[in-house]
């Protein structure tokens, strides 16, 4: 009774999901020239030419890593990062309306939101994989359980993140201002500049508290493999993202309770 | 059945706190047609609301125990670069309807033609209840929610909402927020005056209305 009462809840909730993510799209990318593949081609403009530009900088190699492939691989997961929490920025008041439908929760706005930049930046890691792979600037992944599970770690704790964001800046509008700036500070300890190994020990020690940091590390250590040392820890993100999830599902409750509709 | 039990709902009003629903109860019978009577302000729309389930009260319980409708003719949940036919299809979708039978009530309904295939935001006020309508009333519910449109369009189109809802479905509850005593004493059986946040619910709907006139 309660297992068909679980799979029944699921099902609408599948179905919420994948009616709001059209929705989504479809508002945001039109049906006019390539439509949702936007999704896709933007973070790889993004990714693509911050590649040409450093490539153009700093010569073809980096600590025999070749630099377009560094670039590409730690620019994306970063556009995820912030394309997803700038998405989630007063998320559920510009959704209120749609919460006549009994239906659609407030968590559902997040995940949608989530999923489509996790689609769109994976479905253009891959692309633009393949075609350097094809121009041999990208090495074949030596272990892609590596890099898979490095890449589900980030945007898991993205998406932790998200559950924190989305509720916050429903809470106050300061939150809201100081969203870009922040996530331009965290650049440096997102992984995408450099590798531990090239680090000080004291100054990766640091660098290693964080969560996308360890997440990075796995994804580049399952891209080049022997070629490269790499220091992470699986535990450091899935914990982290299992206690600002936990925080995060407390605050939307909470926001959830106080939200006023017009 | 929907019962609100000791509801109250306060909301930040600068430093202090604005106490709109104090204690509310309400049993909404199937088949009811309760009238919510109050003037402006009074708190009938944040009630509906809070029925609808958009709003939480901030202390006491609303229990759904029947399907209820969003407000009637509700605009507020369209998006506005979608056409008319995407926004169908996205209630359909959520509601697990099938999308041709409800295109096709849609287009009969709202009279609204090739205009369906137009991004909502290029509707007047006019077409864009009408496709509102036609929304609420393409998916049954046991309950329907009207807060005061019932008398938008053109008289062809409120002819035919009247018959939609009171003749079609006189078997279903409603909660009726309006000013309009005669459609209030026309359709209700039972009404609930809202005022300085409470609720008083009376059987008699006219002698409701006469005390409604005096506030």
């Amino acid at each position: 009774m309660s297992l068909s009462k679980f799979q029944n809840g699921w099902r609408i909730q599948w179905r919420v999901i994948h009616a709001l993510m059209i929705r989504e799209l479809h508002t945001r990318y039109g049906r006019e020239n390539i439509g949702f593949l936007w999704i896709m081609v933007e973070p790889m403009l993004f990714a693509g030419l911050v590649a040409i530009l450093w490539r153009v900088m700093k010569g073809s190699e980096q600590h025999g890593v070749g630099i377009v492939a560094f670039v590409v691989s730690g620019y994306l997961p970063v556009v995820l990062f912030r394309h997803a929490v700038s998405r989630c920025v007063a998320l559920f008041v510009a959704n209120s309306s749609l919460m006549y439908h009994q239906q659609i929760k407030v968590l559902d706005f997040v995940l949608v939101r989530f999923i489509i930049e996790l689609l769109g930046s994976m479905m253009a890691y891959f692309f633009i994989a393949v075609v350097l792979i094809g121009f041999d600037q990208f090495p074949v992944p030596a272990d892609i359980g590596l890099l898979i599970s490095g890449w589900l770690l980030y945007g898991l704790f993205t998406l932790s993140l998200c559950l924190i964001i989305a509720p916050l800046s429903e809470m106050s509008e300061i939150v809201e201002k100081f969203i870009p700036v922040t996530t331009y500070i965290m650049l440096p300890f997102s992984g995408l500049f450099t590798m531990a190994s090239w680090l000080s020990p004291s100054s990766r020690e640091y660098l290693l508290y964080s969560p996308f940091v360890n997440a990075m590390e796995m994804m580049r250590k399952g891209i080049w493999g022997d070629k490269v040392t790499a220091y992470y820890d699986i535990w450091n993100p899935i914990t982290c993202s299992v206690v600002l999830t936990v925080i995060g599902l407390a605050l939307c409750r909470h926001v959830r309770k106080v939200i006023t509709v017009e | 059945m929907i019962v609100c039990q000791n509801i109250n709902k306060t909301y930040k009003l600068g430093s202090g706190h604005k106490h709109v629903l104090k204690d509310v109860n309400l049993v909404v019978d199937k088949g009811d047609r309760v009238a919510l009577l109050g003037r402006n302000g009074a708190g009938k729309s944040t009630l509906i609301k809070l029925l609808g389930g958009v709003e939480m009260p901030t202390s006491g319980k609303v229990q759904r125990h029947m399907s209820l409708s969003w407000p009637l003719g509700f605009a507020g949940g369209f998006q506005g670069s979608l056409t008319g036919y995407d926004n169908a299809r996205f209630i359909a979708r959520i509601y697990d309807r099938d999308y041709g039978e409800m295109r096709a009530f849609v287009e009969d309904f709202t009279e609204l033609g090739r205009q369906l295939a137009m991004p909502v935001k290029a509707y007047s006020s006019g077409m864009r209840a009408r496709l509102a309508f036609a929304l609420s009333l393409a998916i049954e519910f046991d309950c329907y929610l009207i807060d005061e449109i019932i008398l938008v369009g053109d008289q062809n189109f409120q002819r035919k909402c009247h018959f939609e809802l009171f003749e079609k479905r006189a078997d279903r509850s409603m909660i009726l927020a309006s000013h309009s005593t005669d459609i209030v004493r026309e359709y209700c059986n039972r009404a609930v005056i809202i005022d300085k946040g409470q609720a008083t619910t009376y059987e008699d709907v006219g002698q409701a209305v006469d005390i409604y006139t005096q506030l």
